[in-house]
């Protein structure tokens, strides 16, 4: 019980941190601010007295802030899964993935993806694909990622790509079609990419896929 | 190990070595044997005091060492010896091996390892001979498309092209195993044909790799055979003559030309690299981008040989940098006229010709490790500046240096009656 | 100098366009396969036009052996073995990252000697891949004195491994809750000797490798990648900073204890092959000053790690944590469903992310440069294969 006050408070400490070092970056030139939100980060309040460990502590100004700036924009169409510091959770539909990352790079500053992956889900027979975006040039969003994700019909997955949008998926969606299955509608060349040429099975990362003798 | 406890047997033993015997009785009395009366009974021997050297005498001259003297003594001067052991194959081969080997050793040394350290007690001596054994009992494997004639005679090509340079070198006063007038140009003739066979070579591997090393290597050796040829003829100017024995004797006439012409040393030295496709102009064989270059699909014996024809032509590149600058074989006279004072005998023993093979190797072998000295300090160098510093700034540095040598000779400091000549 | 989306069309319309029909009579394609002294575990292939590369087309895969999905079928201390294969000499980075998700997802809190402890073998796993790093770029460009001398003053640090965690490589060591053992005794002085001699050693470094005009020549101004281009391919790590973006994870999202030490990110703003070569260097040089810190302010005594249950679960939820690895930033996306294994583990790794530079900064170089650019990258194969 005390472990996790003690972990939740260290997570807690860590935006006041790391926005010490940040302020210090050296020589690169701070953008001017946009944000509706002031700029530097409040230290998030402390968790209440011995919490359960399902519930989620009070989410942090900054951090709030984005995903309401979101919201305001998109509506109905994006749903914020979670919010803690400096990790983001959104999903949103199929339909409207590419205009929510369009928005997320050309105005809040999310210029790249780290990577795109997937999950299976059997029971809910969904494909959860998520994408990880970061920020190189904005130095208040330097260590955010928003996790943007997009659930797809386990039997026919299919997904626009984000090709056009981050360059930087072209071989991430490429693994994820042959590990999961999902087509990415867009991509220039959807073929397997590490797996043997001579693979004639189910996509391995799908939970019907039992490695032998486990 | 333990399984060669295990199985052994000591019937097998003593049958092995009954069967080692039985094969050295069989090659002697076919081979060996008759090889000795052959050359016994015809090979003109000479005379020992007043009666013919009998084979018998011969036989028994273990009995009476004196008796080997006159017939080592004759043996000497003929061509065979002089083509097969002394200033020919046999010493440009016993320096090729040493340079292997002190290559090894010495690059170890730059790069805080010790090299060869096990074969043989001291500091691995023998790790060539076992490498060699190891490339003779390797398989040969030839690409099922390649051009078959020319695969095989490519590596003998070499060695002999090597071997053949390696015969106009003056290494003592009237040693030389070819003594012709225009022995420089007979030199960059012979060069001439290295990058005919690799491009040869590389065509009939009938592969990718070799044939961009294949290319790489005519390019290269083309680029830098000319300001090769300007530095020489330089020294040529100085010295009056092409026969390689009497560039020497002008420089012991005089003084050493590199003093004279320091520039078009260093060009020649550069340009001996490249010819030797050596670090850091090893781009036939860059073995990062194109495996191993034009010698990609060697294996076994004929990777022996072309290994043993580009250390053959080192010695020959470093012998020919000792000749034209640095004087030959010219130095103190070290060795005492009697080497047991009162001998009698039969002398084989001259000690002008000693003192001269002795100069003229220190300084092969001095320059031989000049020659190895960038292969630790320096990486590979690419195409695009490789010819550039070939065809323009090496071509306009050897023409510097003519022009200095033109300078000496018409303004009589050197050349006949010069005032630097002795 | 095309933009990125010119080159991206031309180079997808020339890779299908040949594929399809028949090869034109000037390209010739190579295979730098994984039978390559220049190309590691890795194949790509390549099309020339006489010294010019037109196309590259990677295809990795060679050591793919299902990283992710055998994760899935042990509980979070048995990842640990099997999870620092993909980089074996790194592997104090791989298994951080890992295991700070983990503390992520389960409320684990890391004493704090441990912490420490944590941070000097990764920073000591830096500096023994960062060596063979050089090394290997040494013999691709072939210098071979610059192949032999890292190799050999990497034992310094893999004897320092060694002492500390018992492997000469794939320690081990790091595991959700701290790590296994102590340090012995001894070990910070002779951590300290060891760091000052190889200190000396960098100067010699720069002697013979970067200030030698033969390699300035090869790499200054080759296969520049610019600061947007960057941005636009995501790329990470050294890469990065050598075009220019300070962006490193231990000053931006300090995980343990790097927000106590004092250090500067090192960058460049060429990004040429030289920057990226370069980069790497100036980070060991910094990492030295990291040690240095760290074993100053490691507390005496404490515990190192906090002991877990035998079949330690967590509630269900998901984390993703990333920490800075010799090859950019390693980030670990674990999605828990309350059991002892998890649901599912996703790597992110530095190489793969980075590989996407190699066919745009390749195409319009000569084919002599094709080992300097590949291997400036940073590229380690059997990560990014996983």
């Amino acid at each position: 019980m005390s472990s996790d006050k003690e972990e939740q408070k260290m997570k807690a400490a860590k935006p006041t941190k790391a926005a010490g070092p940040e302020k210090a970056a050296p020589e690169v030139a701070k953008p001017a601010e946009t944000k509706p939100v002031p700029a530097p980060k409040p230290a998030a309040p402390p968790a209440t007295a011995a919490p359960p460990a399902k519930q989620e502590p009070e989410p942090p100004a900054f951090e709030k802030g984005l995903a309401q700036e979101l919201v305001a924009k998109f509506g109905d169409a994006v749903k914020i899964l979670y919010i803690r510091p400096i990790r983001i959770k959104v999903e949103t539909g199929p339909s409207s993935i590419v205009e929510v990352a369009t928005y997320l790079r050309d105005s809040m500053g999310f210029d790249h993806a780290e990577s795109a992956s997937g999950t299976d889900y059997p029971k809910e027979n969904q494909i959860e694909v998520n994408y990880h975006l970061g920020s190189y040039t904005r130095d208040d969003l330097l260590a955010n990622i928003i996790v943007l994700t997009t659930k797809a019909n386990r039997d026919d997955p299919r997904v626009p790509s984000l090709i056009r949008v981050y360059p930087s998926v072209e071989y991430h969606e490429r693994e994820t079609y042959e590990m999961l299955g999902v087509y990415f509608e867009g991509h220039p060349r959807m073929e397997r990419f590490l797996l043997p040429e001579d693979w004639a099975d189910i996509p391995p990362l799908r939970k019907d896929f039992r490695i032998k003798g486990r | 190990m333990a399984s060669y406890i295990e199985s052994f047997r000591f019937g097998e033993f003593v049958g092995s070595v009954l069967w080692l015997v039985f094969w050295i009785l069989i090659i002697i009395s076919l081979v060996g044997l008759p090889l000795i009366f052959i050359v016994l009974f015809y090979v003109p021997l000479p005379p020992l005091g007043d009666e013919p050297l009998t084979p018998y005498l011969f036989l028994t001259m273990v009995v009476d060492p004196t008796r080997t003297v006159p017939i080592a003594k004759y043996l000497i001067h003929t061509d065979l010896f002089r083509v097969a052991a002394f200033p020919g194959f046999t010493y440009a081969a016993l320096f090729a091996a040493v340079t292997i080997f002190v290559e090894r050793k010495f690059l170890a040394k730059m790069q805080l390892r010790y090299g060869p350290l096990y074969v043989g007690k001291i500091e691995g001596w023998l790790q060539l001979a076992a490498d060699g054994l190891k490339l003779i009992s390797k398989e040969i494997i030839i690409p099922a498309a390649a051009d078959k004639p020319i695969f095989w005679a490519a590596p003998i090509a070499f060695v002999s092209v090597a071997a053949a340079a390696a015969a106009l070198i003056p290494v003592a006063p009237g040693w030389v195993v070819a003594d012709i007038d225009v022995g420089l140009v007979a030199v960059f003739a012979i060069f001439g044909f290295f990058p005919l066979i690799a491009l040869l070579f590389s065509w009939a591997s009938n592969s990718k790799y070799p044939f961009i090393g294949g290319l790489r290597a005519l390019h290269q050796i083309i680029a830098f055979e000319i300001p090769f040829i300007i530095s020489a003829l330089s020294v040529v100017i100085l010295a009056g003559t092409l026969n390689l024995t009497g560039i020497v004797e002008s420089q012991i006439a005089s003084y050493w030309f590199v003093f004279f012409l320091p520039i078009s040393a260093f060009v020649f030295y550069l340009s001996s690299l490249a010819e030797l496709e050596r670090i850091p102009f090893d781009l036939p064989e860059a073995e990062s981008e194109i495996v191993a270059g034009w010698i990609t699909e060697t294996s076994g014996m004929i990777y022996g040989l072309i290994q043993l024809g580009t250390y053959l032509k080192l010695y020959v590149l470093a012998a020919l940098f000792v000749v034209l600058f640095l004087g030959g074989w010219s130095g103190p006279i070290i060795f005492p006229e009697e080497i047991i004072p009162g001998y009698t005998g039969e002398k084989i023993y001259n000690h002008v010709t000693l003192s001269a093979i002795f100069w003229f190797s220190v300084k092969t072998f001095g320059v031989i490790m000049l020659f190895l000295l960038p292969r630790g300090i320096s990486p590979r160098i690419r195409i695009d500046i490789l010819l550039h510093t070939g065809w323009y700034k090496l071509i306009v540095l050897s023409f510097i240096n003519m022009f200095v040598a033109l300078a000496l000779i018409y303004g009589g400091i050197l050349g006949p009656e010069g005032l630097l000549v002795r | 100098m095309a933009t990125l989306e010119e080159k991206i069309e031309e180079t997808r319309k020339l890779g299908l366009q040949v594929v399809k029909e028949i090869e034109e009579d000037r390209l010739m394609t190579l295979s730098v396969g994984p039978q390559h002294p220049g190309s590691g575990h890795f194949r790509f292939t390549i099309k020339v036009d006489g010294d010019y590369i037109v196309y590259c087309d990677p295809d990795p895969g060679y050591v793919h052996r299902g990283e992710e999905k055998m994760c899935e079928y042990r509980n979070v201390i048995q990842n640990i073995p099997h999870l620092e294969r993909p980089v074996i000499h790194d592997s104090n980075n791989i298994t951080y990252s890992y295991s700070l998700a983990v503390e992520d997802l389960m409320g684990i809190q890391v004493p704090r000697r441990g912490q420490f402890i944590r941070a000097i073998a990764s920073e000591l796993n830096r500096q023994v891949y960062t060596l063979y790093w050089l090394a290997i770029y040494g013999i691709f460009l072939g210098h071979s004195t610059m192949f032999m001398w890292p190799a050999g003053d990497r034992e310094l640090f893999i004897d320092l491994l060694e002492r500390l965690t018992g492997a000469r490589v794939t320690h081990a060591y790091n595991i959700p809750g701290g790590v296994r053992n102590d340090m012995p005794e001894g070990f910070k002085q002779r951590c300290l000797d060891h760091i000052r001699y190889f200190e000396k050693r960098l100067k010699e470094y720069e002697d013979i490798f970067y200030n030698m005009p033969l390699f300035r020549q090869r790499t200054e101004g080759v296969a520049v990648l610019s600061k947007e281009d960057a941005v636009k391919l995501g790329v990470t790590g050294s890469v990065l900073r050598a075009s220019g973006i300070p962006y490193d994870i231990r000053k931006v999202e300090p995980y343990d204890v790097y927000n106590e030490v004092d250090f500067k990110v090192q960058y460049m703003k060429t990004g040429d092959s030289f920057a990226r070569s370069y980069v790497p260097f100036l980070d060991m040089k910094e990492s030295c000053n990291i040690m240095r810190q760290l074993l100053d302010k490691m507390p005496e005594s404490g515990e190192v790690r906090t002991k877990l249950q035998p079949n330690p679960k967590g509630p269900p939820g998901e984390a993703y944590r990333r920490v800075e690895s010799g090859r950019g930033a390693l980030g670990y996306h674990i999605v828990s469903d309350g059991t002892p294994r998890p649901y599912r583990v996703k790597i992110s790794v530095g190489s793969f992310r980075n590989l996407l530079a190699l066919p745009y900064l390749l195409v319009g170089n000569k084919l002599a440069d094709m080992p300097a650019v590949y291997w400036s990258l940073n590229y380690w194969p059997v990560e990014a294969d996983r």
